[in-house]
């Protein structure tokens, strides 16, 4: 159905699909508000409209609370999108993901180790670094485990698939026990915060969180973007693309550090959500296309689509309380991971076609 | 005219060449031969730029290839080696526009799109160009890299220069029908200001379509010749370890080898 259509043209499809989903999700809630409300409140938050005494609550929910929300559920999708993009053209793989390869687990541990010990002397050298603490050690997790489950499961230039699967296993258990035992450590407001943000949740938004999430993923995605080209060019192998005058060695380096950065500031936000990031390329693939100068906008475009349905879900299924955001990826994720495995599995290492 | 000049290649305690230099000549089939482990695909990787030698150079027009940038090398030196698979549904197309990916930025030319149809019409594989690659079978999959590379070095109607390129074992998961279409193809590229450099094992195959030839033994030269008859039965049969006959076609006139052990 997408075949017919050029890239550009998808990419507006998307665009507009996901200014719909944008639109609802800010509409719908505890608190419903209708487009007209929401256009007056942005108004009036803008300085246009002047702002009518009555009324202060419903404003003070769509602004302070329900938009940042909104924003920051797109640009995860779009951050776990592109995550899952890069990560399978590093991998030459369609089963990696940041939640598959440790780079979630590790941005997760590195992320509770300030929560838990920062205000403690043992984690002192992180007073310098102030509120950047947190996405600072997320991000130093997050590198050192995605860099392990690479060099193990890499060898001669070329990935082992199971090699991959039961580093990945173990870097994650490593993490996830590390997180646990923070989480055991710690004095009981912070443990049930960790808890929960190991499912993921959008519920502890704020404009202050939101905005370096949404900056860290624009510098990311536009670097990414540069490399659309390259990333094809490595699914011939490293040999092949270094003929082709690419620096295998240097992308793939490049590659981790910008996917890390982008996964390490938003998991410091949202915790840890799972198959997204597996999920999205998989399907641009099926419906559309295989190549990366595509796959890149695309799946910013279609994370952050899928990511609002899910949060509006999320917030639907048993209101007025919500469901952690990574219980609902993982039911339809696995799946499709599944899925994948069992193709891959049948047709001996080919997993389209 | 590439040249390799006093090449050592060392991996930890492994000293793969040895003080190799040849020069492979412009316009040729250049054919490197020798047994499993003589180093023939490490001098190709040292000859392409792939791999930095231990010691020594390697000229290209004369000039050290480090010196030229990895853009301008990839414009003009194309490597086909053996069988490559994709994990990912990329069309035919696509994978021979990766050949023209040092020419363009982000969007390629309409001259871009018009060489992967020539390159694609070369190989026969016109009327699968929007098939997915791993669905082809082996041997046209083999088809579709060619296409790569010919797109890759394609001279169009302005020469900047030689081109030249490298062939490491192609043909060897093919039959012996895409072995030849490859080979061919390969030969009708020296009418256009191209070099072949190719390492290949079939010795019968490679006296057939080369022109020079360099035999590799335990990563020395033993032997660098224009002339197959110098290509002696002693030779082979110190090198390869086997005994060798030459016998003559009685049609053709032409002469290939009988190996026994």
């Amino acid at each position: 159905m997408l075949k017919r259509l050029t890239f550009a043209q998808v990419y507006l499809l998307l665009a507009v699909l996901l200014a719909g989903a944008v639109v609802a999700s800010a509409g719908i809630g505890a608190f419903t508000f209708s487009p007209a409300e929401m256009l007056r409140y942005l108004g009036e938050a803008a300085g246009w409209m002047s702002a009518p005494a009555s009324d202060t609550l419903g404003r003070n929910v769509f602004l302070e609370l329900r938009l940042p929300r909104v924003v920051l559920a797109g640009v995860t999708g779009a951050v776990l999108g592109v995550s899952g993009t890069i990560m399978q053209g590093l991998f030459r793989n369609p089963i990696v993901e940041p939640g598959l390869a440790g780079t979630s687990a590790g941005a997760a541990f590195g992320a509770a180790l300030v929560f838990v010990l920062g205000e403690k002397t043992t984690l002192a050298f992180t007073a310098p670094l102030g509120a950047l603490a947190v996405p600072v050690l997320a991000f130093v997790g997050a590198f050192a485990a995605t860099m392990l489950v690479y060099r193990v499961s890499t060898s001669f230039g070329k990935v082992n698939v199971f090699t991959l699967l039961l580093a990945g296993i173990a870097v994650n258990a490593v993490c996830s026990a590390g997180t646990g035992f923070l989480s055991y450590i710690a004095r009981d407001p912070q443990a049930r915060n960790i808890t929960f943000w190991n499912l993921g949740t959008f519920t502890t938004a704020s404009w202050r969180g939101t905005v370096l999430v949404s900056v860290a993923f624009l510098l990311c995605f536009a670097w990414a973007l540069r490399h659309g080209k390259s990333l094809n060019a490595l699914m011939l192998g490293e040999d092949e693309a270094a003929a082709l005058g690419i620096d295998p060695a240097g992308l793939i380096l490049r590659l981790i550090i910008l996917n890390t950065i982008m996964v390490a500031v938003d998991t410091a936000m949202v915790g840890v959500i799972a198959f997204i990031g597996l999920v999205v390329p998989h399907m641009l693939r099926m419906m559309k296309s295989a190549d990366y100068t595509f796959l890149l906008p695309a799946s910013a475009l279609f994370g952050a689509l899928l990511m609002e349905c899910i949060d509006i879900v999320a917030r639907l299924v048993i209101s007025p309380a919500e469901l952690p955001i990574g219980i609902i990826t993982a039911v339809v994720g696995a799946p499709v991971f599944l899925y994948i495995l069992l193709r891959q599995q049948r047709s001996g290492g080919a997993f389209y076609g | 005219m590439v040249e390799v000049r006093g090449v050592h290649y060392r991996v930890n305690d492994a000293h793969i060449l040895r003080d190799v230099s040849v020069a492979f000549r412009p316009g040729r089939f250049n054919v490197i031969l020798g047994p499993n482990g003589a180093g023939k695909s490490t001098l190709l990787k040292v000859a392409t730029g792939l791999l930095a030698p231990t010691e020594g150079e390697v000229r290209f027009d004369g000039r050290d290839l480090r010196e030229l940038g990895a853009d301008t090398l990839a414009r003009r030196r194309a490597v086909l080696s053996q069988h490559v698979e994709l994990a990912f549904p990329l069309s035919v197309q696509d994978v021979v526009l990766m050949g023209r990916y040092p020419h363009y930025r982000r969007v390629p030319t309409a001259r871009d799109r018009d060489i992967v149809d020539r390159a694609l019409a070369i190989v026969d594989m016109t009327h699968k160009r929007a098939q997915a690659y791993p669905t082809l079978s082996g041997g046209e999959q083999q088809k579709v890299q060619l296409a790569r590379v010919l797109a890759q070095i394609w001279n169009y109607d302005a020469p900047d220069g030689d081109k030249v390129l490298f062939l490491d074992e192609p043909t060897s998961s093919l039959d012996v029908h895409y072995q030849l279409h490859l080979l061919d193809v390969a030969r009708e590229l020296l009418g256009f200001h191209c070099t072949v450099i190719a390492v290949l094992h079939d010795l019968n195959v490679a006296l057939q379509y080369g022109d020079a030839f360099v035999v590799l033994e335990d990563g020395r030269v033993a032997e660098a010749t224009d002339d197959p008859n110098l290509i002696s039965a002693s030779l082979l049969e110190r090198v390869f370890k086997v005994r060798a006959r030459r016998l003559t076609d009685p049609e053709s006139g032409d002469t290939f080898w009988r190996f026994r052990l």
